[in-house]
Order: C-alpha cells, then sequence, then structure tokens
C-alpha cells in the first residue's frame, strides 16, 4: 500500500503524470455519479460526485491558467477554468465535470498521438547511443558519448551503434547506414574508412578514431537541418496563427456581447468553450511534421513547409543528363574488332597503350584489358594531347585515340572503320579508335550508363502524376536520345548550355507548368534556381547544388525522386484534408452553439474529437510506401556528400 | 560582466501552439535569460540565458512550472 501511495507522490512531481492520474480519477467519480443517478436514482450523490470531479480535473487547469495569467498571458486554461465555474455557479454540475475531464483527457490523447506524428525524427535523435567505449591508458571505459575527446579511440562491438563520427583504425565489419541514408544495405567498413555516428556495426569488432563527436557528428547536423524544415512555417501555417491570434481574443468578445445582448450565461460559457481553434492551429504543423520526418526517415531532405507545398503541386519534371540520370562515369560499351582481331587482343593492345595516361576515358579500358590477365609494359609511349596515346608494344606500333589521332598518323579507316563509327555515334557512343603497324584494327565505344533504377524511377513518376518528364543537357544529341530511350524518357532538349536550360525552365512555368529540376554541377545552378523545386543528388550534387535545392536526395538514388514527390503530394492534400476537417469544425460549433444544439460539454467533445482527427490524419505520412524499390551502391560517398550539406549551412 | 550560453530543452508535451506563447513567457520572465523561443512542430525550447543567473535547472523548472516536462538536449 505505501508502495502505491509512493508512486502517487512521485508521479504528482511530473506534469504528464499528474494530469494522467487526475483525469483517471475525474473519469471514474463521473462513471460513479453516472451510476448512482441512472443505477440507483441518487440525484444528491450524483451532484456530489460531479462536482468533485470538475474540482479534481480543473484544479490542474486552474492553476495553469493562473500561472499563465502571471506571466500575462490568456491561456486557453483560462477560457476553459471561467467556463467551468461558471457553470458550477449556475449549477450546471455535469457540463462542468464533462468540460474539464474532457479537456484534460483529450489533452493527454493529444501529447500521445502528437508523439507519434514527431516520432519519424525520435528514431533519428534515439540513433545516436548516450555511451560510449573508450580506450584510455589501454583500458576500455565506458563514456557519455559526447564527452569522447577528438582523437580517442572507441571500440564497437557487433550489433552496437557506432557513437561518433571517425576512422576505422583496426578491425572489418559490415556497417548498417539506414539511419542516415535509408540505405538498406550494409557497407564494408575496413581500416581507412569513415564511420559515422549512429550507423550500426552489424559483425566484427571496430576501433574507431573520433573524429567528430555530439552535435558534430553527420547526424546530429541531419537532424538539426530536418528540425529546422520542420520549423520553418508554411505559408498556410502562419495565415492561420494570424487567424488564431485573433480568433480567441474575438470569441472572448463574442461571449461578452452574447452575455451582455441574451443574458443567457449557458450559451456565453459554451462559447468560451469552444474558444481554441485547437484543431485549426495544428492542421497544418501536424502535416508538415509528419511529412518531412517521413521522407527523412529514407535520406530525403526537404527543406520547409514551404518547400513541401510547392513540391506537392509538380507536374513537369526536368533532370539533367550527365551525373544525374547516368552514373557520371564512362564505360566500355562496346568492343568491334576488325581486321581478324580477337576482341581480347584487341583491348588487351588497347588497355596496355591507354594503361600509360590516366585520361578517364583510358580507365574502363585498362580495367576491362586487366580482366584478361595481366598487360605487358609498353617499350615507348608517347601522349598526343587532345587526340590520344600511341605506343610500342612487343614490337608493334599501336595508336588508341580519336579519328584526328589516326589522321595525324595517317591511318586510313576503310569502309569497315567507317561504318563502326557510325555506328557508336548513332548509340550515342564515345568512339575510341585502335590501330597497329598502321591498320585500323578496332573500335571501342565508350557511354555514360544509365543509373540503375532510372528507368523504374521514370516510371514511377509518371504513375504518381508527373505528366511531363524532360531531358535536359549540354551533352550531343546521339549520347542523349540514347539515354533517354533506355530510361523511358520521350523529350530531350540536347546541346544545351547552362542559360538554355534556364530559358527552358522559365519557357514551362510561363507556359503554366510546376516544374521541378534535378540536377548537379554548378552549370545547373541556374537552372535549379529557376524551378519550382529544386532537387540536388547526393554524391553527384556540388555543394552550391545542394546548397541551393529545395530537396537534397542524401543518397544518389533516382528512386528517391518519385518517393519524394510522392510524399510531398500526400502530405500537400493530408493538409488541406485537415484545413477542411478543422474549418467544418470550427464553423459547426459556432452554428451548433448559436442554434443552441451545443452545450458545454458537446462543445468541449466535438472539439477535442476533431484535434484527434486531425492528428491521426496527420499520423498517415508516416505510412507513405516507398516509391521504388531501393538500389544498392553508393553508401560512402553519399553520407560524405551528407556531411557536406550539412557542414556547409553550419 | 555576464556570460550567455545557449541551452536546447527538448518536450514530447506539447501538443496544441497555444502553449508557445506561455512557455517563452514563463522563460522570458527569468532572470538572465535573454532570449527563449518555443518550436511547436518539433517541440524544441532554444533558450539563450547567462547560466550563473538561471541554471539549466531553473530553466527546465519554468517549463514544468507551465505544465511540460522538458529535458536538456545535446542539440
Amino acid at each position: 500500500m505505501s508502495g502505491v501511495i509512493l508512486e502517487i507522490k512521485s508521479a504528482f512531481a511530473h506534469p504528464a503524470r499528474r494530469r494522467f492520474w487526475l483525469t483517471m480519477g475525474s473519469g471514474g467519480l463521473i462513471a460513479t455519479g453516472l451510476l448512482a443517478r441512472y443505477g440507483f436514482d441518487m440525484i444528491e450523490l450524483w451532484s456530489a460526485l460531479m462536482v468533485a470531479a470538475a474540482l479534481l480535473a480543473g484544479s490542474d487547469i486552474a492553476v495553469r491558467a493562473w500561472r499563465a495569467l502571471r506571466v500575462r498571458h490568456l491561456s486557453i486554461e483560462l477560457l476553459v477554468t471561467v467556463a467551468a465555474v461558471g457553470a458550477l455557479m449556475i449549477g450546471e454540475v455535469w457540463e462542468s465535470a464533462a468540460v474539464t475531464f474532457l479537456f484534460m483527457f483529450g489533452a493527454w490523447l493529444e501529447v500521445r498521438t502528437m508523439g507519434q506524428t514527431r516520432g519519424a525524427l525520435k528514431e533519428l535523435l534515439d540513433a545516436a547511443p548516450a555511451t560510449a567505449t573508450v580506450l584510455r591508458n589501454g583500458e576500455p571505459a565506458e563514456i557519455p558519448a559526447h564527452e569522447v575527446q577528438p582523437g580517442e579511440i572507441v571500440l564497437v562491438k557487433a550489433g552496437q551503434r557506432i557513437p561518433v563520427d571517425g576512422e576505422v583504425t583496426e578491425g572489418t565489419a559490415a556497417v548498417s547506414e539506414a539511419a542516415i541514408t535509408g540505405e538498406p544495405m550494409p557497407a564494408e567498413k575496413a581500416p581507412g574508412s569513415h564511420v559515422h555516428a549512429g550507423t550500426i556495426a552489424e559483425n566484427g569488432l571496430l576501433r574507431i578514431r573520433a573524429t567528430n563527436v555530439g552535435a558534430d557528428t553527420t547526424l546530429a547536423r541531419i537532424i538539426q537541418r530536418v528540425e529546422e524544415a520542420q520549423d520553418e512555417k508554411a505559408p498556410s501555417q502562419r495565415m492561420i496563427e494570424r487567424f488564431a491570434q485573433w480568433y480567441t481574443p474575438s470569441i472572448i468578445g463574442l461571449a461578452v456581447l452574447t452575455f451582455a445582448f441574451t443574458q443567457d450565461i449557458r450559451l456565453a460559457l459554451t462559447l468560451l468553450v469552444v474558444g481554441c481553434p485547437g484543431a485549426l492551429v495544428i492542421s497544418t504543423p501536424v502535416s508538415i511534421v509528419a511529412g518531412i520526418g517521413r521522407a527523412a526517415r529514407s535520406g530525403i531532405l526537404i527543406k520547409g513547409g514551404q518547400h513541401l507545398e510547392s513540391a506537392g503541386r509538380i507536374d513537369t519534371l526536368a533532370l539533367d543528363k550527365t551525373g544525374t540520370l547516368t552514373e557520371g562515369k564512362p564505360r566500355l560499351a562496346t568492343v568491334i574488332a576488325l581486321q581478324g582481331m580477337s576482341e581480347d587482343d584487341l583491348l588487351r593492345l588497347a588497355a596496355t597503350a591507354e594503361g600509360g595516361s590516366d585520361h578517364p576515358l583510358g580507365r574502363p579500358i585498362v580495367e576491362a584489358g586487366r580482366k584478361q590477365g595481366p598487360l605487358p609494359t609498353p617499350e615507348t609511349l608517347d601522349e598526343h594531347a587532345g587526340m590520344g596515346i600511341s605506343a610500342r608494344i612487343e614490337g608493334r606500333d599501336v595508336a588508341a585515340g580519336n579519328r584526328r589521332l589516326m589522321e595525324k598518323l595517317g591511318i586510313p579507316l576503310g569502309t569497315e572503320g567507317e561504318a563502326g563509327l557510325e555506328r557508336l555515334l548513332k548509340a550515342g557512343q564515345t568512339p575510341i579508335l585502335v590501330a597497329a603497324d598502321g591498320r585500323l584494327i578496332g573500335l571501342l565505344g565508350m557511354s555514360d550508363m544509365a543509373r540503375e533504377g532510372a528507368k523504374e524511377a521514370i516510371a514511377r513518376l509518371r504513375e504518381i502524376g508527373i505528366r511531363r518528364v524532360v531531358m535536359l543537357t549540354g551533352d550531343q544529341e546521339g549520347a542523349a536520345q540514347a539515354v533517354a530511350r533506355e530510361v523511358g524518357i520521350d523529350e530531350v532538349h540536347a546541346g544545351l548550355m547552362p542559360e538554355d536550360k534556364l530559358d527552358l525552365i522559365r519557357k514551362m512555368k510561363a507556359d503554366g507548368a510546376h516544374v521541378a529540376m534535378v540536377g548537379d554541377g554548378i552549370n545547373d545552378a541556374p537552372a535549379l534556381a529557376a524551378a519550382d523545386t529544386s532537387i540536388a543528388m547526393g554524391a553527384a550534387g556540388s555543394d552550391v547544388a545542394i546548397e541551393t535545392a529545395d530537396i537534397a536526395l542524401l543518397k544518389d538514388d533516382l528512386g528517391k525522386i518519385p518517393e519524394a514527390m510522392a510524399i510531398s503530394r500526400a502530405t500537400l492534400s493530408n493538409m488541406r484534408q485537415n484545413l477542411v476537417i478543422a474549418l467544418v469544425t470550427v464553423a459547426g460549433l459556432l452554428a451548433g452553439v448559436f442554434s443552441g444544439d451545443i452545450h458545454m460539454a458537446g462543445g468541449m467533445l466535438v472539439h477535442q474529437l476533431s484535434v484527434l482527427i486531425v492528428i491521426a490524419n496527420g499520423m498517415r505520412l508516416l505510412r507513405v510506401p516507398k516509391g521504388a524499390r531501393p538500389v544498392a551502391g553508393g553508401h560512402e560517398t553519399s553520407v560524405s556528400a551528407a556531411a557536406k550539406a550539412a557542414t556547409a549551412r553550419t | 560582466m555576464t556570460q550567455s550560453m545557449k541551452t536546447v530543452l527538448r518536450s514530447d508535451e506539447l501538443s496544441c501552439p497555444s502553449c508557445v506563447p506561455k512557455i517563452e513567457k514563463a522563460l522570458n520572465a527569468l532572470p538572465g535569460v535573454e532570449k527563449a523561443t518555443v518550436r511547436f512542430n518539433t517541440g524544441k525550447i532554444e533558450v539563450e540565458h547567462d547560466p550563473s543567473q538561471s541554471s539549466v535547472e531553473a530553466l527546465v523548472d519554468a517549463v514544468r512550472s507551465t505544465g511540460y516536462e522538458a529535458r536538456p538536449s545535446a542539440f
């Protein structure tokens, strides 16, 4: 028994728990009272119990009203207190008890549901472990995570969350970075790899030299940015807050006037009860917090309610090609062997020659050549700037490069060579011609491959209602068309200068379209700035693009674009639904009060229900499905880009 | 010479934006508090204060007196 008393005592020191017990107590008294009246016809007991219930629940409301009044604030609690006391004074004990109980019970439920709405971010916050095991004087010691000093060695065992940002010094492990990138596939970490606070070592044992701790970790910076975004008020939220500012005072004025003219105290008190525009003021924030939180869980940073609102209206999407739709890294796509050469021999010679150069186009050829076996060392090597390379390999004069190199060396292409060249150019590939001892022996076609999942992402975008998907690129027509065909885009604008991209975006907007632009690199910056919504991709995006973007994808995954669009759309319509629910409730309550259909208890019930409905509706956003199948790859780069994005802002 | 610092408190209990001015006014009424900002959407309470006049504990108490539980947070 004394244990129960202790528990009640400790509960009273904690505002939320105290309110819970007061609410339960008052609810119990009301239930007993109803039983007394309708079961045993004991009207006096019923009255007494109702007064007790009103006092119990009302005490907390009155105390809070008084405390707010002391700092000169007219609170909702004050309105409810006046209404409840007034009701007691005119003998409406049931109304008084019901109003105070419903106010407390509703608030308790609202706190719980609001907490769940904010929950998406709580997962991120909880991802940062509170303690870390550091090596001090050779001994492991457990200390609070934010007290780790940069440079100290932190031990992380299998299954533990990494408490700091740092570099692996010993050990290997598969690390799940889902908390930061939303990427479900774990990344392999070995000495030298960078790891981030909040990620989980799924196996192995790591020693990590801490570089950033506490509020300086990537995770903390991401959380800060997401919270800034959530707190940035959407235009509709600002409008509602202005409305709410005069709504409550004017309801008080209305109540006073009503009493002055009609002498109807019940009507005046009822007006006070419905005087908090609860559902209205909460309608927009709930949707935005849930929408941005849901996006953050997938590694999508939507930088505020305003951007969410405009992203939700997008009907046209423009994409840059190189580095956005494609990987931005050339690959060997076609091998055409001529003169009876085998493809293997052709590759071997070309790779050996290219091995002496560090031209980006040469790298994939060298890689492909090495797969055949070890490459010989060229006896001599000559680079021809802007043309290619020539080398003496195993006694043969080999040349690899563009058409100008062949012309310079006086090597004829022949009909076969011309046909091959034509074929490669038509397929949108960059040709490399290979010759040996004065004769063309083959052609290699280099292409920048479309990203994995690009086709699915474009299809999904159309599915969710993006009517027009356009490719804007500075690249030549053939290469652009080839990628467009592969990913399923039918509108291509190739050979554009940065200002041409800008003009096209402006033109689309002038035609009434709501345009989103996805891009990377400085040459996209003007077009990104002109678009209604700009989207920057993680690793490929430059700092400039990420800083100016309205939506930043922490990971280079095109599938995140339809997901971001789907979340924005869902959030926008969710916000509209909430506004309608709230406005209908306000109008309905006022109409009901003046027509005499709604009294105090009923008014409070409807009001609290509307708030809960609005919160519950917002919570649905947390369950917006992932847009497209997640695509593996590129963890490390995307995290560092996210880190860069977060750093640049702080 | 007073030295001001920024303290971040977090509360899970803000359910209606009407609490925002209430908590802000209660915190601003404390000695040494330069600026208190309550962010309803995230439940974050940011206070710039002089810890020698009003400790972090005093800030938490002030928020509690308006009826909400809050706790200090690293960020």
